[in-house]
């Protein structure tokens, strides 16, 4: 079974069964509400899909040329493009494309060893899920806690400064940051190492199941295989989850003021609760509810941040896929990746407004 | 106000630590993984000075069995009738071997398989060659000539299929047959002859292929590993994004033993961030390809060794004879005079390359400097006259229209192009204007040879002989210059004049003598009338560069073991690194 399967399996079993939970136990609102957003992500797709296809096309160059580049004769390009199918009429083409997305038939690559690009984005995915999981983490912890103790010292030094760092932290540059946290603790102290996913000489020594690094140094019980990847994890997870924690920051400092101003909160003041009780274990509890709607926007983001961090980084996920691909002109890549990457961040919205509904009770189905 | 002190210091101590990322490295007294004692003796940590500004890289191996080799190419075939990079070409003839091969950093030949150089027939046609005793596959199995004559074939059999074709080019035109009559000898029964057959012979498509992994019928680009051949190293583990893991050949017997237990290639998106693994030590080699600013920046690096050579990337204008006003032999003598190559060098690349007065670089057969020698640009004033000679003038200047790709080729693309508008217009008699095209829609438009009257190329030999770096831009090949017309059953097509029908000539003279000598001399004349006609026009060469520390250590008892023992055939012999 190949690695992307074990993570569809992986994440896509306990996704159904929670859907098919809040669908059988739900109100008939609810329900509603789950059918409609289904039904509204479907044609998003369709349409991301169909702007991937057509601006692929608009965009001047032709992928069979710049694979061969000047030493490519008439015959082999034209064979090239019968392979591909683009010496049919566009309309045939649009067909395909969007048949070939369904059945997650991506064709082969234009150029790295032509190998299967589903194969390539399955070796990939669990890379950059590996990256941008402990990064969101570390942007969720760092943005909730630092916006809960800004908004408790409102209007003093703490928030002044957690709201300097908010905006100059998410101004940064990612590539920027990177380079600078490679430079300090990689090359001049020496804590962290560069680039990679794992010590060169350590990794030869990993067997790769699911290809999350980190997993399958545990599941076959190899420790310094496991320190090693957590070692790697450190700077790229640091540099994405840092510029993502700025916005978190001031959400959630807004959200925790203006929950503290809520009159369940005077009342729990006046019965003398503690102030830190009251700021987190109530206020930060309901203001958490629009933080979870940006969790769902800030995918995107994520993603972008990947691509960056990953480039930097050396990090073979997803990102550092895209990049190559669009410097080798591999368009046939390019375009399964961006759709790709459209339906994660459509699913994971679909996914945070479930639970939003969830969550908060007062939404609307 | 705890808090807030404690803020206020973290955001300092942060910002310190980051203005001080900024700076230089520090020396290896600061840095906490000191050298091992055993590590080579260039710096020591107790010598160094404490103040120096320039950054030190890690001065003592980490794994002392293992070399790290970084690259930013990936691979893109493994399949020797199908490879046609020059990364996969590297792989292919560290893991294997042929009948023929370059002695370490040269582009000199020698046996290597074959007992000796072979035999040839008087009509030039057939080659012969002998295999050597006890030659054997990294699994144990045993290589005859017939199971090697058999993998060959592949080349003309199922090679024209594979996508990257590498036999269109180096098998098909030249090779008829590969036949074994015997377990010991093998024969190569020519189109035509060829001079340079040794030379194609020596390279990676030719280099043994193991039958159990490379069918008869299906190329196989993605081998699984292990991926065994006859050379020094066989493929133990790959995984195409992040490293690929070589290890000795157990049963190898030629001269090239293996220095280290195991060699991970590791492959690098960013060359940036190989720039930065080198100099902390996570990769002990970074090969291909560091820009002219990082290698700059890394031969500042104490305990770090950048080795230059004079490699076969070439960049070169087009000049389609066919087209106004390009069709004007003076106009083109005029062009070769104005430009000044030092000034692009310089310029653009902060002498990271060198300028090339021939299409054929120093170090190649009959390697001449004839563009010098004719036109020793810059010449303004010798410009100005050939300009005049047609009638152009300061108030009739001859309009040029430039073409270049500004991605394709890198940035500094864009910048040496105005460069040379600048000299061109310097002359006073010449209005350039400099036109941008997309790389695929640009190199089909000017190879094709009807839109573009001029733009640039680049050029990289498919094999190490002069005739590849002169053929192809002479004879009908779909480079765009257009001085031969294409001509059904003809190699090399109708000369646009005497003068291209006199180069034509020299060159197929050239490429079927298999005097050397005689060759070398067949070439000279050539690359005078290249440059007397200006087919095209050679600007600079981009050397390749390899950087290692100095516990890496090449071969002293092979050429250039400064540059690791890699030649001007930009092949890496991995088993001649030695570390520690």
């Amino acid at each position: 079974m190949s690695p992307i399967a074990i993570l569809a399996l992986l994440i896509g079993i306990p996704s159904l069964l929670l859907l098919t939970y809040v669908f059988v136990r739900g109100s008939t609102g609810l329900r509603r509400y789950i059918l409609t957003r289904i039904g509204l992500t479907l044609p998003m797709i369709f349409i991301l899909a169909t702007m991937v296809f057509v601006i692929l096309r608009i965009l001047p160059g032709d992928p069979v040329t710049s694979a061969l580049g000047p030493k490519g004769t008439p015959e082999q390009i034209a064979h090239i493009r019968t392979t591909l199918g683009l010496d049919k009429p566009m309309i045939v083409q649009y067909g395909t494309f969007l048949w070939d997305m369904v059945t997650l038939h991506f064709g082969n690559s234009l150029v790295g060893g032509h190998r299967p690009i589903l194969d390539e984005m399955s070796e990939r995915f669990p890379a950059t899920l590996e990256l941008i999981v402990p990064a969101s983490i570390l942007a969720l912890l760092i943005g909730v806690y630092g916006g809960a103790l800004a908004a408790a010292n409102r209007k003093r030094g703490i928030d002044f400064s957690l709201r300097i760092y908010s905006v100059v932290i998410y101004s940064l540059p990612v590539f920027w940051l990177g380079l600078m946290l490679q430079l300090l603790f990689g090359l001049r102290l020496m804590w962290f190492p560069i680039s990679g996913r794992i010590d060169a000489v350590i990794g030869t020594g990993l067997k790769t199941v699911t290809n999350i690094y980190s997993l399958d140094a545990l599941l076959s019980g190899n420790w310094p295989a496991f320190l090693s990847v957590l070692r790697h994890l450190v700077l790229p997870t640091v540099t994405l989850g840092l510029i993502l924690s700025g916005v978190f920051v001031r959400m959630t400092r807004v959200n925790v003021i203006e929950t503290l101003h809520s009159d369940y909160i005077v009342a729990a003041r006046a019965r003398g609760i503690r102030e830190r009780v009251l700021i987190y274990g109530h206020a930060l509890k309901n203001a958490m509810i629009p933080v979870i709607t940006l969790i769902g926007l800030q995918v995107a983001i994520l993603l972008a941040g990947a691509v960056l961090t990953e480039t930097v980084f050396s990090w073979p996920g997803m990102g550092s896929y895209l990049v190559e691909r669009i410097s080798a002109r591999d368009y046939t890549a390019v375009q399964s990746v961006i759709t790709v990457f459209a339906m994660l961040v459509t699913l994971i919205s679909l996914g945070v407004d479930v639970i939003y509904s969830l969550v908060d009770p007062r939404v609307r189905y | 106000m705890k808090r807030k002190t404690f803020v206020v210091v973290t955001v300092s101590i942060l910002m310190v630590l980051l203005l001080s990322a900024c700076g230089p490295t520090a020396t290896p007294t600061a840095a906490p993984t000191s050298a091992p004692t055993s590590a080579p003796a260039t710096k020591a940590p107790t010598s160094a000075p404490t103040n120096t500004a320039a950054p030190t890289a890690t001065s003592g191996p980490s794994n002392p069995d293992t070399v790290i080799i970084g690259t930013t190419d990936k691979i893109a075939s493994l399949d020797s009738a199908d490879a046609y990079a020059t990364h996969d070409w590297e792989i292919l003839k560290n893991i294997s071997d042929g009948l023929l091969t370059w002695k370490p950093g040269t582009t000199d030949l020698e046996a290597d398989l074959a007992t000796d150089m072979g035999t040839v027939s008087k009509d030039g046609l057939t080659y012969t060659f002998t295999l050597k005793d006890g030659i054997k596959f990294g699994d144990g199995t045993p290589l005859t000539a017939t199971v090697y004559a058999a993998q060959l074939n592949r080349l003309l059999t199922i090679g024209p299929t594979c996508p990257n074709d590498v036999a269109d080019t180096l098998a098909v035109p030249y090779v008829k047959s590969i036949t074994a009559p015997d377990d010991k000898t093998i024969v190569f029964q020519l189109t035509t002859p060829i001079g340079f057959f040794p030379q194609i012979l020596a390279g990676a498509p030719y280099v043994v292929s193991d039958p159990k992994t490379f069918k008869a019928d299906a190329c196989n680009l993605n081998p699984t590993a292990p991926v065994y051949g006859v050379g020094a190293w066989y493929i133990d583990s790959y995984d195409p994004d992040t490293q690929m893991l070589l290890k000795p050949n157990p049963y190898y017997t030629g001269p090239l033993k293996p220095q280290a237990k195991q060699v991970i290639v590791k492959f690098y998106s960013d060359p940036n961030t190989m720039a930065l693994a080198v100099q902390s030590g996570e990769i002990d080699v970074a090969w291909r390809i560091l820009s002219p600013e990082q290698l700059t920046q890394l031969k500042g690096v104490s305990n770090l060794t950048v080795g230059s050579i004079n490699g076969g990337a070439i960049r070169y204008l087009i000049l389609n004879h066919t087209m106004k006003p390009y069709s004007d032999p003076n106009v083109l003598k005029a062009i070769a005079s104005a430009v000044d190559r030092n000034e692009i060098v310089d310029t653009v690349y902060g002498g990271q390359a060198t300028p090339l007065y021939s299409m054929v670089p120093p170090g190649f057969l009959g390697a001449t400097e004839a563009f010098d020698t004719m036109y020793g640009a810059p010449n303004l004033d010798a410009a100005k006259k050939f300009l005049e000679a047609s009638g152009y003038s300061a108030a009739n200047p001859v309009k040029l229209e430039m073409w270049y790709p500004p991605e394709h080729y890198g940035a500094s693309t864009a910048a040496w192009m105005q460069v040379i508008k600048k000299q061109l217009e310097a002359t006073g008699e010449m209005q350039v204007t400099l036109k941008a095209q997309e790389w695929s829609t640009y190199v089909s438009a000017l190879t094709q040879g009807k839109a573009y009257g001029a733009g640039v190329l680049g050029w990289f030999f498919d094999y190490p002989d002069s005739s590849n770096y002169l053929d192809p831009f002479v004879f009908n090949r779909g480079e765009g210059t257009n001085v031969t017309a294409p001509q059904k059953g003809s190699l090399t097509g109708i000369p646009l004049n005497n003068k291209a029908k006199q180069l034509v000539d020299l060159l197929n003279k050239a490429d079927i003598e298999t005097d050397q000598v005689k060759r070398a001399d067949l070439y000279k004349q050539a690359q005078d009338i290249y440059s007397d006609l200006v087919v095209t026009l050679p600007l600079f060469y981009l050397a390749e560069h390899v950087v290692y520390p100095s516990y890496i250590k090449g071969s002293s008892s092979y050429a250039t073991p400064e540059t690791l023992n890699i030649g001007p055939n930009i092949l890496f012999y991995y088993s001649l690194i030695k570390k520690g």
